[in-house]
C-alpha cells in the first residue's frame, strides 16, 4: 500500500513538472496532501486509536483545505496571472526531473543495501525534494516558489515515513504549524510587495532596494 | 491442423474484422457526447466499401513507392496483428523476442507510409511527413518503457509470454498493470492520431499531421491506408485489454464480457478525450509524449527496486 500511494505521489510530482498552470500545480498540493492522509490513516484500519488519528486528520485539513484555498485567496486578491513562467525551456524540466529521478533511485537502491528502509517510499520522497528545489530554482513566480516549497515539505513527510515509522506527534504537529505560519507569512509578504512595489517577480525583486 | 493454429486464425480474423467497427463506435460515442446523431455504427465499413470499388489514381510524378506502399503498409499491420494475442489464445506468430518486430513492424509500415507521402513530392504532405516523424521518435519509447519493464519483470520476451505472466495477486501489482495503461493509452492516442496530438477530423491542412500524408491517394490505396488505420487502432486497443485479462480467466463467456465492456470503456474515453480537450500545440505534444515516457521509466524503476 506504500508503495502504490509512493508511486501516485511520484505521477503528481511528473505533472507538477509538466503543467504551466498555476491551478494545475494546486491541484498536486491538494492531491499529495490527500495521499499523505491516507499513508498515514492506513494503518490505523487495523488498530484504532483516537490519538494517533489526530496528525493524519490534521494534514488533511491544513493540507488539503487551509493552504491551497489561502494560495487562491493571495492568487485572486494579488489578480497573478495564471500562468508558470519558466526559466528555462519548459521542454527541458521534465527530462531533468528523469534524470534526477533515476539516480535517485539507484542511489536508494546502494543506501538500502547498507541499511534498512523501504525504497520506494523513501525515493519518492526525496525526489519530492529534489523536484520542489526545481521548481523554486526554474520558475520566476513567487507564489510558485511558495508551492515548491511545499511540495519539498510534502517529500520530508514521505521520506520521514520512509525512515521512521512513528515521529513523536509533538514534533509532527510543531513541523505543521511551521509550514503553515511560513506560507502565512509569505502570503502576508507578497502583500506587502505588491502594495508598495510593482511586480512578484523572482527577476523584478532584483530592482528592490531601501 | 493443430488446434493452436486454429486459434491463431480466429483471433487474427477477429481483429480484422472488428477493426473498423471499434473506430465506428467512438465516433458514435463521440457524436452523442457532442449533441449529434452521428453517423451510424457501421459506417466505417460503408465507406471501406465505397474506396473499394473506387479506381486509384496515382499523381503523375509519383514513383513506383507510391503503388506498393499502401500494400506494404497493410500488409505490415496485419503481421503485426498476426503477433497479437486475444485471450488466452496463442497468436500464429510468436517466438521470443518478438515484442521488438512488433514495434519495427508497424514502425515499417509507417515509415513507408512516410515515404510515399514524400514521394508525391506536394509541400503539405512533406510537412505532414516531418510531424508524423517527430512524433513517432517520442512515440517509441513509451512503449518499449511500458511493455519493457513488464517484459523484464517476467522474464519473458514475446507478448503472449508476457501477458500471461500477469497475476493480480498483490495489489501493487495491479497499480503497476493500471499505470502502464495509462501510457499504452497515450501511445495510441499517438500512434492513431486522436485528438490530443492530432485532429482526425479537421480539413485545414496546416494543422494535419496524419491525414494530410493521405491527401493525394484515392481508390484501393486510400482502402488500404483507412483500413490500416483502423486495424491499427485495434491493436492498441486489444493491447490494453489484454492487461485486464486476469478477470477472465473462468471461461470464454467471462472473457468476452470483459472483453467488450473494456473495448467500450475505451471507445468512451478517446471520444471524452476527443470531446474536452482541443489538439495541443505543436510545441506541447513531445512534453505530453515524455510525460508518458515518464511514466514507463518510472514503472521500470519500481519494478527492479522491489524485486
Amino acid at each position: 500500500m506504500e508503495n502504490v500511494l509512493s508511486i501516485l505521489f511520484c505521477l503528481s510530482l511528473f505533472y507538477v513538472s509538466l503543467t504551466l498552470r498555476v491551478k494545475g500545480y494546486i491541484a498536486v498540493l491538494r492531491s499529495q496532501g490527500i495521499i499523505l492522509a491516507i499513508l498515514l490513516l492506513y494503518p490505523f484500519i487495523y488498530d484504532f486509536s483516537v490519538y494517533g488519528v489526530i496528525i493524519p486528520l490534521t494534514i488533511l485539513i491544513i493540507k488539503v483545505f487551509f493552504i491551497p484555498r489561502y494560495i487562491n485567496k493571495i492568487i485572486l486578491d494579488l489578480d497573478i496571472k495564471r500562468q508558470v513562467e519558466p526559466t528555462i525551456q519548459q521542454m527541458t524540466f521534465l527530462p531533468l526531473v528523469i534524470a534526477s529521478m533515476i539516480l535517485i533511485f539507484l542511489a536508494t537502491h546502494i543506501i538500502s543495501l547498507i541499511t534498512k528502509i523501504d525504497v520506494i517510499p523513501f525515493a519518492s520522497g526525496f525526489s519530492a525534494i529534489v523536484v520542489g528545489i526545481y521548481i523554486m530554482i526554474f520558475r520566476k513566480k513567487l507564489i510558485v516558489h511558495v508551492v515548491g516549497f511545499l511540495i519539498m515539505e510534502n517529500g520530508i513527510f514521505l521520506f520521514g515515513t520512509a525512515v521512521a515509522s512513528e515521529l513523536p506527534m509533538m514534533i509532527e504537529l510543531g513541523v505543521l504549524l511551521d509550514v503553515f505560519v511560513v506560507v502565512f507569512l509569505m502570503g502576508i509578504a507578497l502583500n506587502k510587495i505588491r502594495s508598495s512595489f510593482e511586480g512578484i517577480e523572482v527577476t523584478q525583486l532584483g530592482r528592490l532596494k531601501d | 491442423m493443430d488446434i493452436e493454429i486454429i486459434q491463431g486464425i480466429i483471433s487474427l480474423l477477429l481483429l480484422i474484422l472488428l477493426a473498423p467497427l471499434f473506430s465506428g463506435v467512438v465516433n458514435k460515442l463521440k457524436a452523442k457526447m457532442t449533441g449529434r446523431i452521428g453517423a451510424p455504427v457501421l459506417q466505417p465499413y460503408y465507406e471501406l466499401k465505397r474506396l473499394f470499388r473506387k479506381e486509384t489514381i496515382n499523381a503523375s510524378n509519383s514513383s513506383f513507392i507510391s503503388r506498393f506502399s499502401p500494400i506494404l503498409n497493410f500488409v505490415a499491420v496485419i503481421i503485426a496483428a498476426a503477433m497479437l494475442p486475444v485471450g488466452f489464445w496463442k497468436p500464429l506468430i510468436s517466438f521470443n523476442g518478438d515484442i521488438i518486430l512488433f514495434a519495427y513492424i508497424l514502425g515499417l509500415a509507417r515509415f513507408f507510409q512516410i515515404l510515399a507521402a514524400m514521394d508525391i513530392g506536394s509541400s503539405f504532405e512533406g510537412m505532414g511527413a516531418a510531424r508524423e516523424v517527430t512524433f513517432a521518435l517520442f512515440a517509441e519509447p513509451i512503449f518499449f518503457f511500458t511493455i519493457g519493464s513488464i517484459a523484464f519483470v517476467s522474464g519473458a520476451a514475446s507478448l503472449y509470454e508476457i501477458y500471461h505472466s500477469i497475476h493480480l495477486d498483490n495489489i501493487s501489482y495491479m497499480v503497476f498493470v493500471v499505470i502502464c495503461s495509462i501510457s499504452i493509452f497515450m501511445l495510441a492516442v499517438t500512434e492513431c492520431s486522436r485528438m490530443p496530438v492530432d485532429d482526425p477530423n479537421t480539413h485545414l491542412e496546416l494543422t494535419m499531421i496524419h491525414e494530410v500524408m493521405i491527401l493525394d491517394n484515392s481508390g484501393f490505396d486510400l482502402f488500404l491506408y483507412q483500413y490500416s488505420g483502423y486495424i491499427k487502432l485495434f491493436i492498441y486497443t486489444v493491447l490494453e485489454i489484454s492487461f485486464f485479462n486476469p478477470f477472465g480467466k473462468e471461461s470464454y463467456l467471462v472473457y468476452a464480457g470483459i472483453f467488450i465492456v473494456i473495448a467500450f470503456a475505451l471507445a468512451f474515453l478517446l471520444g471524452m478525450a476527443e470531446t474536452i480537450t482541443s489538439r495541443y500545440r505543436m510545441k506541447n505534444i513531445p512534453q505530453y509524449l515524455l510525460f508518458a515516457t515518464a511514466i514507463g521509466i518510472l514503472n521500470l524503476l519500481i519494478f527492479t527496486f522491489t524485486q
